[in-house]
C-alpha cells in the first residue's frame, strides 16, 4: 500500500466511523429520552402545547 | 426551534441536515475520484501530491472552522447580552468534531511527510503547534466531563476554549515567523496568487467544499446529541432526587415544573431549607 492510499484510507475511514458513531449516539439518546418522557409530555405534543420557547 | 423541541425524540430532524449529509457524501466521493484517478501526478512530488487534496482541507476544517466556531460561540456565551446554553453546546459540538479533524491533520501530514522529508515526525514549529492545539482542545473535552452545574461548566469551558484558541494564529503564522520544514501557504499566500493550476486547483477547491459540508453535518448531529444528553442527564438527576426525597434523605423539594431559568432543560432545584442547626 502506498502512502497516498494509506492517507486516503485513514482519513476517510476515521471520518466514516466517527459519523456512524454520531448517528448511533443520537439514536440511543433519542430512545432514552422517549423512554423517560412522562405521558403528559406526549399529550402536550399532540396538542402542540410544547412548541414554545 | 427551542432546545426542548429539538430534544424531543419525535421532533423532526431538520431536512437541511439530510440534504447536507447527502451533499457531503457526493462531494467527498467526487474529490476522491478526481484526486486519485483524474488529476495528473505533480512534476516534483509525483503521486504524493494526491494527499494535498485531503490534508489542507482537513486542516482548514480543524483550525479555522471548528476551533474558530468554538471560540466565537464561547465569546458569545461569555458576553452577557447573548448568553445562552445554545452557544455552549455549539462550542462543545464544534470542539469535538475539530479534535477529530485535528488528529487527522497530523495523521495525513505524517503520511505525506515520511516519503517527502524522510521522517514521520519532526519538532518543526507548524507540527509542534498543531500537536499542542490537539492537546489543548483534548483538555477542553476533559474539562466538560468534570461534574458541575451547567452554567458553571459552560463558563469554565468558554474560557478554556478562548485560551486554547490563542494557539490557532500561532499555527497559522508559524511558517512565516520561524524557519520551518513545512511549506508555506499555496492558495492563501501573502500575494493572494495561488501557485497551483488547472485540474489540481479545482480538485483542491472541491476538497475544501466537501470537508466543510462534512463538518457542518457533523456539528449539526453533534449539537442534537448535546441537547439530548443534557436532557437525559437532567431527567436522571430529577428522578434520583425525587427518590431520595421520598425516602426522606434530602431537604430538597422535587421539581414542580420546567420553567425558564432552571437547570439544563428544565431541571428545577429549590435551595435546601434546613430547619434548626
Amino acid at each position: 500500500m502506498s502512502y497516498v492510499d494509506a492517507g486516503y484510507a485513514t482519513g476517510l475511514s476515521v471520518l466514516f466511523l466517527y459519523a456512524v458513531g454520531l448517528v448511533i449516539r443520537r439514536r440511543s439518546l433519542e430512545r432514552a429520552v422517549e423512554l423517560s418522557s412522562p405521558p403528559s409530555d406526549s399529550a402536550e405534543r399532540e396538542t402542540g402545547a410544547a412548541s414554545g420557547p | 426551534m427551542s432546545d426542548r423541541a429539538l430534544a424531543h425524540p419525535s421532533a423532526p430532524r431538520p431536512p437541511w441536515l439530510r440534504i447536507l449529509g447527502a451533499a457531503a457524501l457526493v462531494s467527498i466521493a467526487a474529490t476522491v475520484w478526481l484526486g486519485l484517478w483524474v488529476t495528473p501526478p505533480d512534476r516534483v512530488q509525483g503521486n504524493l501530491v494526491r494527499l494535498v487534496y485531503l490534508h489542507p482541507p482537513i486542516a482548514w476544517v480543524a483550525l479555522y472552522l471548528a476551533f474558530g466556531l468554538a471560540a466565537l460561540s464561547s465569546l458569545l456565551y461569555l458576553w452577557r447580552r447573548t448568553r445562552s446554553l445554545f452557544w455552549d453546546r455549539l462550542a462543545a459540538a464544534s470542539v469535538e468534531v475539530g479534535v477529530v479533524f485535528n488528529a487527522l491533520t497530523l495523521a495525513t501530514g505524517m503520511l505525506w511527510g515520511r516519503p517527502t522529508w524522510g521522517v514521520w515526525w519532526t519538532w518543526d514549529a507548524r507540527l509542534t503547534s498543531t500537536a499542542l492545539l490537539l492537546v489543548l482542545f483534548l483538555g477542553y473535552l476533559a474539562l466538560r466531563r468534570v461534574p458541575a452545574d451547567p452554567e458553571v461548566r459552560a463558563r469554565r469551558c468558554a474560557v478554556a476554549a478562548l485560551v486554547a484558541f490563542v494557539d490557532v494564529p500561532i499555527v497559522h503564522f508559524s511558517v512565516i515567523w520561524w524557519q520551518t520544514l513545512h511549506q508555506g501557504a499555496t492558495v492563501l499566500n501573502s500575494n493572494l496568487s495561488p501557485t497551483i493550476h488547472g485540474s489540481m486547483a479545482w480538485t483542491l477547491l472541491l476538497g475544501f467544499v466537501a470537508l466543510t459540508l462534512v463538518f457542518v453535518w457533523m456539528v449539526g448531529v453533534r449539537y442534537r446529541i448535546e441537547v439530548l444528553a443534557d436532557r437525559t442527564g437532567a431527567e436522571r438527576l430529577e428522578v434520583s432526587l425525587a427518590e431520595r426525597w421520598a425516602e426522606g434523605d434530602l431537604d430538597i423539594a422535587p421539581s414542580a415544573g420546567n420553567g425558564p431559568g432552571n437547570g439544563a432543560d428544565g431541571t428545577s432545584l429549590r435551595p435546601p431549607s434546613r430547619v434548626g442547626p
